[in-house]
């Protein structure tokens, strides 16, 4: 009991402490921090991935595809693990806007919408289809499930006043007087202006988006009850996407024969739009409907590339997947229209005999598929029918049919991230030893300082352990002092990342690190854990022990009468 | 009288550098129970020594040194210190206080070393009552919660007197306690001595270069070379 009450003493009137306490704190604030957004980025960027293919993918080595699909398709539904599935073609294209004078290289989808958003949530990142964005889900309902629609529309109106108040103050801020200045004031009003001008134009965005979700969440169901994100958003997106043009597109052309019978949906980030800092896509106005230009290279089935097709399509649609490389790169086309570019749909052989439709994989939704454990057993059960499927077709064995699961599947990508926030990790805690070496330093110079102490414990009557647990005890107490602060700055931190982002750090001081025009979130992903809070919080104590610990026995060593003599 | 403390021909040595200085050569002592003795020498004479291997703070490099029959020398270390928690009470020159605690916490540590943790709640009612009736006798009452820098050097060393007293040892082994005060707060601290010996019977050893000092104890013993060479009853 007297080592504690002795370690409180020397805690709170040792003005020394502050320091080993301090760098415990900023280390434990700092390392929150990075792991929470690190972790938010990879579990964001895991989230996008998974959401992008489905839950296992059955697909073809070969760029030819793989022959009798529908098949194997019917015999993967049969599965009792599987949910869903859908055929998907991949083809290599060139797009060409003629009214925006673009053309790119792109990556070319073939899928029928119904099936694919069974599988993969597609559907959540169209813009003009979706029935509210995806933000009307991040703005609103991600303030808390379950939630009913009355308490939806409550906090889509608060939202809205929000929007209009700042939208408001920001336009009055621009109608201020410009203040008479020097050179230096001028230099610093003239930041303030672009970046009031900026914020206001962000004002309008935000207000525009939170006027549509207002008029998103009222025409809800008035006894609409949402368990969680997923329901919401499950009410949200519309039941069936579709590549047909509404027949207000009718109006962009000059007569019906012009007018393109096919709709594509182009990935958001393809360059046809301009991204601001806010991470917000500013449309052109007549994107949607005009007409595109999509040629691609059939590969037939001894893998050489047949006369380029080409077909004429008109923008229907954007799609965001939150992947960049999708994103970027990937348009999105009906399966049958692009099947027939690519020949890969049932043919009549002039030997006699058919040639049967390819596809160049199927995506597949499986039950349960929060589970690690399910999604794997779900592939092994797959690929066992696969293999079966392959026995009876040679032509598929030539395809070369492999099985993966969406981690296996886009490996390269998500173990890439996962490895980064590993290797920051790492580096940080290698910069955490300082804190270690601070608390030795410190505790090496209090030992010294307090070897009369010692004396005086041991004289009357405190043993080597009891001096040694003093110390020990001591350097556990300044890192608990430490820790606790720094869980809760850097817990509250994380919390506010991006209000402090824009707020103070580009506000004030003209500094963006979290550029949304080059990240594929539009805000600063967060998650704290309570397991990685812990292990934040137990390191931080092992390295107050670890560093308490020399100086505990240089004391515990200590000779009584020497020390007693110590000047 | 019975013998409380027995020190049999004990020799001490200090290594310095490569030199190797003899500071007990054979010295002996013997103390009874309820007495007061005083041990006079020169400066570097090994009464300091002497007076912390008897107090079981330091170790003899041979001889024996007993309380009440029990050898110290054959003692673990841990047994060493609880006896000099229970049974020893040490006063220094230098009061030897802790900065970081008031004069309640100063008077109040022994004991709270005594205590084992599971009893320490139990026993914190009982054991701060004993300190302010020490201090109170000793006319600190005013100063518990001051620290020891607040204090003058009279009350330091009767917060020092205390703090030997709190866990009521058998021997209180006072190093040259007025040394370092002037010869009127001197006196105060040798009276407080003097009515706790005879007032309470305690048992004192006190190491003294002052020979009128020397004389207000029952015996006075004199170390020269190492050997306790002189005797003589006050």
């Amino acid at each position: 009991m007297y080592k504690l009450f002795l370690c409180i003493r020397y805690l709170t009137r040792k003005g020394i402490v502050i320091f080993p306490v301090l760098a415990v704190w900023l280390c434990v604030m700092m390392l929150i921090i990075v792991n929470s957004i690190m972790t938010g980025f990879v579990n964001r960027v895991r989230s996008a991935g998974h959401g992008l293919v489905g839950d296992v993918v059955v697909s073809s080595i070969s760029p030819a595809g793989f022959p009798d699909y529908q098949q194997l398709q019917k015999r993967i539904d049969a599965l009792p693990q599987v949910r869903a599935s859908s055929p998907v073609i991949v083809a290599l294209g060139l797009l060409n806007l003629p009214d925006y004078e673009y053309t790119k290289l792109v990556v070319v989808l073939g899928i029928d919408p119904k099936s694919q958003s069974k599988v993969t949530n597609f559907d959540h990142g169209l813009y003009w289809q979706y029935k509210a964005p995806l933000h009307a889900v991040e703005d609103i309902g991600d303030q808390g499930y379950p939630v009913r629609q009355s308490q939806l529309v409550k906090r889509a109106v608060a939202f809205l006043n929000v929007a209009e108040k700042n939208e408001k103050r920001l336009r009055d801020g621009l109608a201020m007087e410009p203040i008479p200045s020097s050179a230096w004031f001028a230099a610093i009003r003239r930041h303030w202006q672009v970046v009031r001008r900026e914020d206001w134009q962000a004002a309008l965005h935000k207000l525009d988006r939170a006027q549509r979700d207002l008029a998103f969440i009222t025409g809800l169901p008035k006894n609409g009850f949402y368990k969680n994100r997923a329901a919401l958003i499950k009410a949200l997106v519309p039941a069936e996407p579709s590549f047909t043009p509404p027949p207000e597109a009718a109006a962009s052309y000059a007569s019906a024969a012009d007018e393109p019978s096919n709709g594509c949906i182009v990935g958001v980030d393809l360059g046809l739009y301009e991204k601001n800092r806010f991470g917000q896509y500013n449309r052109p106005p007549g994107i949607r409907f005009t007409p595109a230009i999509l040629t691609v290279s059939p590969i037939t089935l001894r893998a050489t590339v047949a006369q380029p097709q080409a077909g004429r399509f008109q923008i229907v649609d954007d799609s965001r997947t939150r992947v960049f490389t999708a994103d970027s790169r990937q348009i999105y086309v009906p399966f049958k229209v692009l099947q027939k570019l690519t020949f890969m749909q049932q043919q009549d052989l002039l030997s006699g005999g058919v040639q049967p439709a390819r596809c160049s994989e199927l995506q597949i939704r499986v039950k349960n598929d929060a589970s690690a454990a399910a999604v794997n057993q779900a592939r092994d059960a797959i690929a066992r029918v696969v293999s079966a499927f392959v026995h009876q077709h040679p032509e598929a064995q030539i395809a070369g049919l492999q099985t993966q699961t969406w981690v296996q599947e886009q490996a390269q990508y998500i173990k890439a991230v996962d490895n980064e926030r590993n290797m920051i990790l790492f580096l940080l805690g290698l910069v955490s030893l300082v804190v270690v070496v601070v608390i030795f330093l410190i505790f090496y110079m209090l030992v010294r300082d307090k070897t009369r102490d010692i004396g005086i414990i041991k004289a009357i009557g405190g043993g080597e352990w009891g001096v040694a647990s003093i110390f020990l005890l001591y350097g556990l107490l300044i890192s608990a002092a430490g820790a606790a602060p720094g869980v809760l700055c850097g817990v509250l931190f994380v919390l506010h990342d991006n209000w402090i982002h824009d707020h103070i750090l580009w506000r004030w001081f003209g500094i963006s690190i979290w550029n949304r025009k080059v990240y594929i979130f539009s805000h600063i992903p967060d998650q704290v854990t309570a397991s990685a809070v812990v292990i934040m919080v137990i390191s931080a104590m092992a390295a107050g022990l670890l560093g308490a610990l020399l100086p505990a026995i240089k004391a515990a060593r200590q000779d009584p009468v020497e020390a007693l003599r110590y000047e | 009288m019975q013998s409380l403390l027995e020190i049999t021909d004990v020799h001490k040595t200090y290594r310095i550098g490569p030199a190797v200085v003899p500071v007990l050569t054979g010295a002996n002592l013997s103390v009874a129970e309820g007495e007061f003795v005083a041990i006079t020498g020169a400066s570097g004479s090994g009464k300091s020594t002497l007076l912390h291997i008897a107090g079981a703070l330091d170790r003899a490099d041979t001889g024996t040194v007993s309380f009440k029959g029990q050898a110290l020398n054959r003692m673990s270390s841990g047994q060493r210190h609880v006896m000099r928690n229970r049974s020893f009470g040490f006063v220094f020159q230098l009061y030897h206080l802790l900065p970081e605690l008031n004069v309640l916490e100063n008077v109040m540590l022994p004991a709270m070393v005594a205590a084992p943790t599971w009893m320490a709640l139990v026993r914190a009612r009982p054991r701060k009552r004993q300190a302010l009736a020490l201090l109170e006798e000793f006319g600190l009452v005013e100063r518990l919660h001051h620290r020891p820098g607040q204090l003058s050097g009279g009350e330091r060393q009767r917060v020092a007197i205390a703090r030997a007293l709190i866990n009521e040892p058998a021997v209180l082994l006072a190093d040259e306690p007025t040394g370092n005060l002037d010869p009127k707060t001197g006196q105060t601290i040798l009276d407080v001595l003097l009515r706790l010996h005879k007032d309470k019977g305690q048992t004192i050893i006190l190491v003294t270069h002052d020979a009128q000092i020397a004389a207000l104890a029952d015996r006075t013993v004199r170390l020269l070379d190492g050997r306790v060479q002189v005797a003589s009853q006050g």
